[in-house]
C-alpha cells in the first residue's frame, strides 16, 4: 500500500509537485549467520515494506528511534546499500510514475509480459540499484549525503581542498586552478573561507567539520541531499547555525532534503512532511502540522510526549511506555507497536509471542517452560515441566496480569495437566489508512482516546 | 572576491600543499628528537647504512668479488691491533674489519630486498582479501593460516636447505616466510578502515573502488605496515645470519652470520675477535631497527596525529 | 556598592549537602595550560536536583568528576578551591529503612566533631561534619565513593564491566560499604570468623578462598552469598526491573540500553547515598527510554531524598527534572537560580542565546538565533568577560573586566555587568543596547 502524500511544498512554486524520489515497497533484511558453516538462521528485518515519495524542493523528515530502520532506509535511498526487495526510483516523470504504480499494484504472477518489459525499462532507467554506469554516475551527481559524524566522514589525511574538491575531480568537472576557485566558492557558501583550504579535519571544530561535509555535498550541484542525523552530535548553539545554513542553502539552491533524525524538535523546525518509522515500517506519515497537532498513532503520541520541548508546559507528565520492543528478526504479525501501546485493543494482533515474552519476566515460570509448539503465530501449546506452572499460567491468562485487550483477544484456552493450549484471534497486518489529505497512519483506532 | 591570476594558481596550490607536508615532516622530526631511544636507534641506523653505502670508500674492495672475504695467507689469525688489520684476521686470513664493513652492505641488500618483496606481496594479498571480502577473503586467509602455522625459522631453514646453500636462496626463503605477516596486518587494517564513514562518503561521491582504495583505505592503513617493516629490517638480518651460521650460505661470503660461524672454532683457543665483532654488528643492527620501529609506532599513532 | 558582593548560590547553609567553593581544575597540554574549570561556586542542597548545564567544553563534566576525584591528574591539576561535603550517616532508629526521625530518608546529618554542633571554622560555621573532598586521603575517599556519593555515567555500556554479571557488579558495592550489615544479616553473630569477614569485604587472599570452600565455612559463606543476592535483588527491584533474579545472572551485553542504565542506577543507589551525580545519563538512550529513566530518577530521588547533581547539555530536559539550574560557560558558572525563574527570565546573554537556539515551536524556519562565534580556547584566558566576543550587548568594560557571579534577587545569580554593574564610572551594557 503506497503512502502517497500530497505537498504543500514551501519552496519553488515552479518545481512544486514533481517527484524526486519514489520509494516503493522497500525491504532490507540482514541475514543472521550462525554456526561454523555460517548458515542463515534468520533475518533482521531492518526495513520491512516502506513506500513514500519525496517531492522536489521539500524537506521530508524521517523520524524514529534506534532500530526503526531510518538509517538503513536512508542508505538505500542514497544508494550506499542495495535493497533486498522493492526499489528506490529517481527522477520519474509523472506519467512514468503512474505507470510504475499501476504495474506494481498488480501482484507479480499476474503481470503480463508487456508489464514486465515496461517495468524492466523503468528499472534500468530509474531504479537506483539497477542503474547502468552512466545513469549511476548521474545519480551520484544528484544525490549526496551528509553524515552524522562529520569528523568520521572526512579523510583525516586529506586537506580541505582535496576533500571538498574531490567530487569535482571524480566527475572531471574542474582541475587545478579552476578547482581551487570552485572549492573556495563552496567554502564561502557554507560560511568558511580561502584560509581553510590547506587545513586538515582535526584542526576544525565539530560545527566547521559539518560545514565542510556540507560543502562537499554541494560540490556537484545536487538536487537531493540525504542528511543522516547531521546535527545530533553538535551543541545546541552550533546546531542552530547549521540548521540556519541548511535552510538558506535550500532556498538558494532549490534543494530537496531527506532529513533523518530522532530529534522531534529539529524535525518540527525543518521538515515539511514527516514519516515516522517503527520497527521497519511506517507507522504514521503526513505534513508537519498533521503529525505534531493531530497525531493519530499512539507511537507518535508517545514520541511527542517524551520529547522535551522548551515551550511545553513542564507540568505535562511525560508519557512513558511500558513493555519491551519485539525482536526485529521476528516482528509481530499484527501491529508492531502493540507490545508497548497504552491503548491497545483486542484487534491489534495479540499472539503467542506476547505470552512467551510475559513468561520471560515472571520469576520461576519461564524456567518451567520446556517447549512451545506453534501452529501459527496465534495458536500454540505451551508445555511446562510441572503442573503448578501450567496452572499458574492458565490463571494468569484470565487475570489482571495480562492486559485486558490481550485477554479479550484470547479466543481459546485449554489447560491439560502440564500443557496450556492458547489461541488468539488472528489478524492481518495493520495497513496504513488515510486520515486526511496526505495523512496516513497504521492503527486500528481512528484516533488516540484521551488519556487522563 | 579577489581573483588570483590563473598562472600563479598551480604554483600556489603546490606550494600550499608542499608547505603542509613539510610542516608535518617537521612535526614528526621533532617527535623523533624528543624520544631518546628512538634517536639512538636512528643514529645507529644512519651509521650502519652509511657504512654499507660507502663501503668501497672505507676499505679497499676485494677482487674479483668484493662480497667475498679477502684472503691474506700471510696473516692468519692475527689478533686485533696488528698493523693493517685493526680488528684482526680470521682463520683464512680475512680482515675482520673488511667483514664488518662489507657485511653491512650484504645485510642492507638482504633486508631491503626481502622487506620490499614481502611488503608488496603481503599488501596485494591482504588488500584483496580485506577489500573484496567474501570467498576470496576466506581462501586467502586459510592460506595465510597454513603459512603462519609453521615457525619462521624452521620454514626458512627448510626452504633454503631444499634450494641449496646460496645467498639468493636465503632471500627467497625469508621472503616466503615473512610475507604472511603483512597480509594479515593489512587485511585487518583494511577491514577496519573500510567501515569508516569517509569511505562511504567517497562512494557517495561516485569514486571507483580502486581509487577509494588508493586514496582512502591504503594511506590510513599503512602505518602498522611501516612499523612492522622497520622492525623486520632488523629481524631479517637476524634470521639471515642464523641461516648462514648454520651453513646455508656460501662459505667465504662477507656476511656477518658466516663470519660468526667460521670464527666459532677459534673461540676455545682464545681467538675471540673473528666471531665477536660480526656478532656484535648483528646485534646492533637488529637493536637499531627495533628502537626506531618502536619509536615510529608511538609517533605515527593516529591519536598523536590528531591532537589539535 | 560598598560591600563585597555575596557570591550567588553560595550559602554554605546547614541544609547544603555539598558546597563547591572557588574550584579550579586546569590541564597541562602541549599548547599551554587549559583552564577547564576556573572558579566555580555553588551549593547543592539536601534533597534538591541541581542541573549543571552547558555545551561542550564548558567544564561541567570536569566539575562533576572532581567530586569523586575521577579527573586524571596528570594532566589535570587541582589549581585551587575546595569541594566541601557534609556526609550523613545511617539513621540508627530505623537502620536505613526510613522512619519519622529521619523523615523517611534513612539518613541523618552528622554533627561536627570539632565544635559539637556550635559552628566552627572546620565545618564552615554549619555545625555539621564537613570534609574537603579535594584534600581527603584516597583511602577515606574510597569509603565515600559508591557509598555517600554515587555517580552514574553517560554510556551504560562503557560504565558496566562486561566481564561481570549484574549481580557481581552491584554486589561489589555491598561488599565494600555494607560489610557489617551483610555479616549481621547472615546471622554470623557478633564475632564472625575473620576469614568470613574478609570475604564479605572482598579482601580474601587466594588461600583464604580455598579454605572457604571447606565444609564448615562453606555453609556460612553461602549464607553470606544469599544475603547479598537478596540485597542485590531489592536494589534492582527498586528500579522497576522486571524479574530481578533473572536479570541478576545476566551480563551487561545481554541487556538493552535502558536496562543497563537501570542497573547502573541500582548500583548507585544501593547504599542510599547523600548525593547522586548523574553525568548525562540519558544522552545515549532513545527518547522513549529516556523518558522512563528520567521518571525513574525523579521517583527514586523523592523516595530517598538524596540530592542529585544532573549534568546535561539539554536545557529542555533539565527543565523537567531539576529544581535549580546552573548554566556554565568557559569554565565558570554564568547564571544560577530556580529552574522556572531561569526559563521565564534568563538574565545572562549566553542563557538567552541558548534558549533562543532551541528549535522550539515559536521559531520560523531559518530564524533560529545562533550565537555567533565559537567557544574561546581556555588557554590563559584574557581578563575580560569570557563571553565578550560572542555577546550582542558587550561594551568596553566587558572587554577589560571579568564579572563575578553575584546574586540579583532571591538566589538568582548571574555573572554579567548588565545586572551587576561594576563599581566604576563607565558605560554600562544593557539589553536595550544592541552593540553587534
Amino acid at each position: 500500500m503506497t503512502a502517497t502524500l500530497d505537498p504543500p511544498s514551501a519552496f519553488g512554486a515552479d518545481i512544486r509537485g514533481e517527484v524526486a524520489i519514489s520509494v516503493r515497497d522497500l525491504y532490507k533484511h540482514f541475514p543472521i549467520r550462525e554456526g561454523a558453516l555460517q548458515r542463515v538462521a534468520g533475518n533482521i528485518r531492518a526495513v520491512d515494506g516502506v513506500s513514500f515519495d519525496i517531492r522536489r524542493g521539500e524537506t521530508v523528515g524521517l523520524v524514529g528511534e534506534s532500530g526503526c530502520g531510518k538509517t538503513t532506509l536512508g542508505r538505500c535511498v542514497s544508494g550506499l546499500i542495495d535493497p533486498t526487495r522493492g526499489g528506490v526510483y529517481f527522477d520519474l516523470a509523472a506519467r512514468d510514475q503512474e505507470r510504475l504504480d499501476s504495474i506494481l499494484a498488480v501482484p507479480e504472477p499476474d503481470r503480463t509480459e508487456e508489464m514486465q518489459r515496461q517495468l524492466e525499462q523503468l528499472d534500468s532507467d530509474h531504479r537506483v540499484d539497477r542503474l547502468g554506469k552512466q545513469k549511476w554516475l548521474r545519480y551520484r551527481r544528484n544525490c549526496q549525503v551528509v553524515f552524522q559524524d562529520a569528523f568520521a566522514s572526512l579523510n583525516p589525511r586529506h586537506h580541505v581542498r582535496e576533500i571538498v574538491g574531490r567530487p569535482l575531480k571524480v566527475h572531471k568537472e574542474a582541475f587545478s586552478a579552476q578547482l581551487t576557485e570552485r572549492v573556495v566558492e563552496l567554502l564561502e557558501r557554507v560560511g568558511m573561507g580561502r584560509q581553510h583550504l590547506y587545513r586538515y579535519p582535526h584542526q576544525f571544530s565539530g560545527g566547521q567539520q559539518q560545514r565542510l561535509s556540507i560543502a562537499r555535498a554541494l560540490a556537484l550541484d545536487p538536487e537531493l541531499i540525504v542528511l543522516d542525523e547531521p546535527t545530533s552530535a553538535l551543541d545546541v548553539s552550533v546546531q542552530a547555525q547549521i540548521l540556519n545554513l541548511l535552510n538558506e542553502l535550500q532556498q538558494e539552491l532549490h534543494l530537496t532534503y531527506l532529513f533523518i533524525t530522532h530529534d522531534l524538535s529539529v524535525i518540527r523546525h525543518m521538515a515539511d512532511r514527516v514519516v515516522v518509522m517503527y520497527l521497519g515500517k511506517v507507522s504514521e506519515a503526513g505534513s508537519t502540522g498533521d503529525i505534531f497537532d493531530d497525531a493519530r498513532h499512539p507511537y507518535t503520541h508517545a514520541l511527542l510526549r517524551a520529547s522535551p520541548d522548551v515551550d511545553d508546559d513542564p507540568g505535562t507528565a511525560m508519557v512513558t511506555l511500558e513493555g519491551s520492543v519485539p525482536d526485529p528478526a521476528l516482528p509481530p504479525q499484527g501491529c508492531r507497536f502493540h507490545t508497548r501501546c497504552p491503548v491497545a485493543t483486542p484487534a491489534c494482533g495479540w499472539e503467542v509471542d506476547d505470552v512467551v515474552r510475559w513468561l520471560e519476566d515472571e520469576p520461576g515460570m519461564f524456567d518451567a517452560l520446556t517447549d512451545v509448539t506453534r501452529r501459527n503465530a496465534f495458536t500454540a501449546d505451551l508445555i511446562f515441566s510441572d503442573e503448578s506452572s501450567a496452572a499458574a499460567l492458565a490463571t494468569a491468562l484470565g487475570s489482571e496480569k495480562m492486559p485486558l485487550a490481550a485477554r479479550q483477544a484470547l479466543v481459546d484456552m485449554k489447560l491439560e495437566p502440564t500443557r496450556v493450549h492458547i489461541a488468539f484471534q488472528p489478524v492481518s497486518p495493520v495497513e496504513l489508512t488515510v486520515r486526511g489529505p496526505g495523512h496516513v497512519a497504521a492503527c486500528v483506532l481512528d484516533r488516540m482516546p484521551e488519556l487522563d | 572576491m579577489a581573483v588570483e591570476p590563473a598562472v600563479r594558481e598551480p604554483a600556489v596550490a603546490f606550494a600550499g600543499g608542499l608547505g603542509i607536508r613539510l610542516r608535518r615532516f617537521g612535526e614528526i622530526s621533532r617527535e623523533v628528537l624528543r624520544n631518546p631511544t628512538t634517536l639512538i636507534g636512528l643514529i645507529l641506523i644512519v651509521g650502519m647504512i652509511g657504512m654499507a653505502v660507502f663501503a668501497p670508500l672505507l676499505i679497499e674492495p676485494n677482487t674479483p668479488n668484493p662480497n667475498q672475504m679477502p684472503r691474506d695467507w700471510g696473516a692468519l689469525n692475527e689478533p686485533p691491533g696488528t698493523p693493517g688489520h685493526v680488528l684482526g684476521t680470521t682463520q683464512q686470513g680475512g680482515d675482520v674489519l673488511y667483514g664488518v664493513i662489507w657485511g653491512a652492505r650484504t645485510s642492507l641488500r638482504l633486508s631491503l630486498i626481502v622487506v620490499s618483496l614481502t611488503v608488496v606481496i603481503g599488501l596485494i594479498v591482504g588488500s584483496l582479501a580485506g577489500f573484496l571480502g567474501g570467498r576470496l577473503d576466506e581462501l586467502l586467509m586459510r592460506l595465510v593460516d597454513v603459512f603462519l602455522s609453521i615457525p619462521e625459522l624452521i620454514f626458512a631453514l627448510a626452504i633454503a636447505a631444499v634450494l641449496g646453500p646460496s645467498f639468493g636462496n636465503i632471500i627467497l626463503a625469508l621472503a616466503a616466510v615473512f610475507w604472511v605477516k603483512y597480509a594479515r596486518i593489512i587485511r585487518g587494517q583494511v577491514i577496519h578502515i573500510k567501515q569508516n564513514e569517509y569511505v562511504d562518503a567517497a562512494r557517495v561521491i561516485g569514486d571507483s573502488g580502486f581509487r577509494i582504495y588508493m586514496k582512502d583505505v591504503l594511506p590510513n592503513s599503512i602505518t602498522p605496515v611501516i612499523v612492522q617493516a622497520t622492525l623486520d629490517m632488523g629481524n631479517v638480518v637476524l634470521i639471515g645470519a642464523t641461516l648462514s651460521f648454520i651453513g646455508l650460505a656460501e662459505a667465504g661470503l662477507a656476511e656477518w652470520g658466516v663470519l660468526v660461524s667460521q670464527g666459532q672454532a677459534g673461540i676455545s683457543a682464545g681467538r675471540w675477535w673473528a666471531s665477536t665483532f660480526p656478532g656484535l654488528m648483528v646485534f646492533l643492527w637488529a637493536l637499531a631497527f627495533n628502537l626506531v620501529g618502536d619509536g615510529l609506532r608511538d609517533i605515527l599513532d593516529p591519536r598523536t596525529e590528531s591532537r589539535r | 556598592m560598598a560591600h563585597a558582593p555575596e557570591p550567588a548560590g553560595q550559602t554554605h547553609a546547614a541544609d547544603a549537602v555539598a558546597s563547591v567553593v572557588g574550584l579550579k581544575v586546569h590541564f597541562e597540554s602541549r599548547a599551554g595550560r587549559v583552564h577547564a574549570v576556573d572558579g566555580v561556586n555553588f551549593d547543592i542542597r539536601d534533597g534538591e536536583t541541581l542541573g549543571l548545564v552547558g555545551e561542550t567544553g564548558c567544564g561541567k563534566t570536569v566539575t562533576a568528576r572532581s567530586f569523586l576525584r575521577l579527573v586524571p591528574m596528570p594532566p589535570g591539576i587541582h589549581a585551587g578551591g575546595s569541594l566541601y561535603f557534609h556526609p550523613h550517616q545511617r539513621c540508627s532508629h530505623c537502620l536505613g529503612a526510613g522512619c519519622a526521625v529521619c523523615e523517611g530518608t534513612g539518613r541523618l546529618p552528622v554533627t561536627c566533631s570539632a565544635c559539637g554542633g556550635e559552628g566552627c571554622r572546620a565545618c564552615g560555621e554549619t555545625g555539621v561534619k564537613t570534609i574537603d573532598l579535594s584534600t581527603l586521603p584516597e583511602k577515606e575517599l574510597r569509603d565515600i565513593r559508591g557509598n555517600r556519593i554515587a555517580m552514574i555515567f553517560q554510556d551504560p555500556a562503557k560504565a558496566l564491566n562486561p566481564a561481570m554479571t549484574v549481580r557481581n557488579q552491584i554486589a561489589e558495592v555491598f561488599y565494600q560499604h555494607r560489610t557489617q550489615e551483610v555479616l549481621e544479616r547472615a546471622r554470623l553473630g557478633t564475632r564472625p570468623n575473620p576469614l568470613l569477614r574478609r570475604h564479605a569485604a572482598q579482601r580474601s587472599r587466594l588461600i583464604e578462598r580455598a579454605l572457604l570452600a571447606l565444609p564448615p565455612l562453606r555453609m556460612q559463606r553461602k549464607r553470606v552469598e544469599r544475603v547479598i543476592d537478596d540485597m542485590v535483588a531489592s536494589a534492582l527491584a527498586e528500579t522497576q526491573i522486571p524479574n530481578p533474579s533473572k536479570v541478576m545472572e545476566r551480563y551487561p551485553h545481554e541487556l538493552s540500553g535502558g536496562m543497563k542504565q537501570r542497573v547502573m542506577i541500582a548500583q548507585a543507589l544501593a547504599c542510599n547515598p547523600d548525593l547522586l551525580i548523574a553525568d548525562e545519563p540519558t544522552t545515549a538512550l532513545d527518547v522513549t527510554v529516556q523518558a522512563r529513566i528520567i521518571e525513574l530518577i525523579k521517583e527514586l530521588q523523592s523516595r530517598h531524598k538524596s540530592a542529585v547533581l544532573y549534568i546535561s547539555h539539554d536545557l529542555s530536559l533539565v527543565r523537567r527534572i531539576c529544581n535549580r539550574v546552573a548554566v556554565m560557560y568557559a569554565g565558570r558558572i554564568v547564571e544560577i537560580g530556580l529552574t522556572e525563574e531561569i526559563f521565564a527570565n534568563p538574565l545572562h546573554p549566553y542563557t538567552r542565546g541558548l534558549l533562543a537556539a532551541i528549535p522550539g515551536r515559536s521559531h520560523d524556519r531559518g530564524q533560529l538565533v545562533a550565537i555567533k562565534g565559537t567557544v574561546l580556547e581556555l588557554i590563559d584566558p584574557p581578563p575580560s568577560c569570557r563571553f565578550v566576543e560572542r555577546c550582542s550587548y558587550a561594551v568596553a568594560v566587558c572587554a577589560e573586566v571579568d564579572p563575578e557571579l553575584e546574586d540579583t534577587h532571591d538566589g538568582h545569580g548571574v555573572a554579567c555587568f548588565i545586572h551587576n554593574p561594576p563599581d566604576m564610572a563607565v558605560e554600562l551594557p544593557s539589553f536595550s543596547k544592541l552593540t553587534s
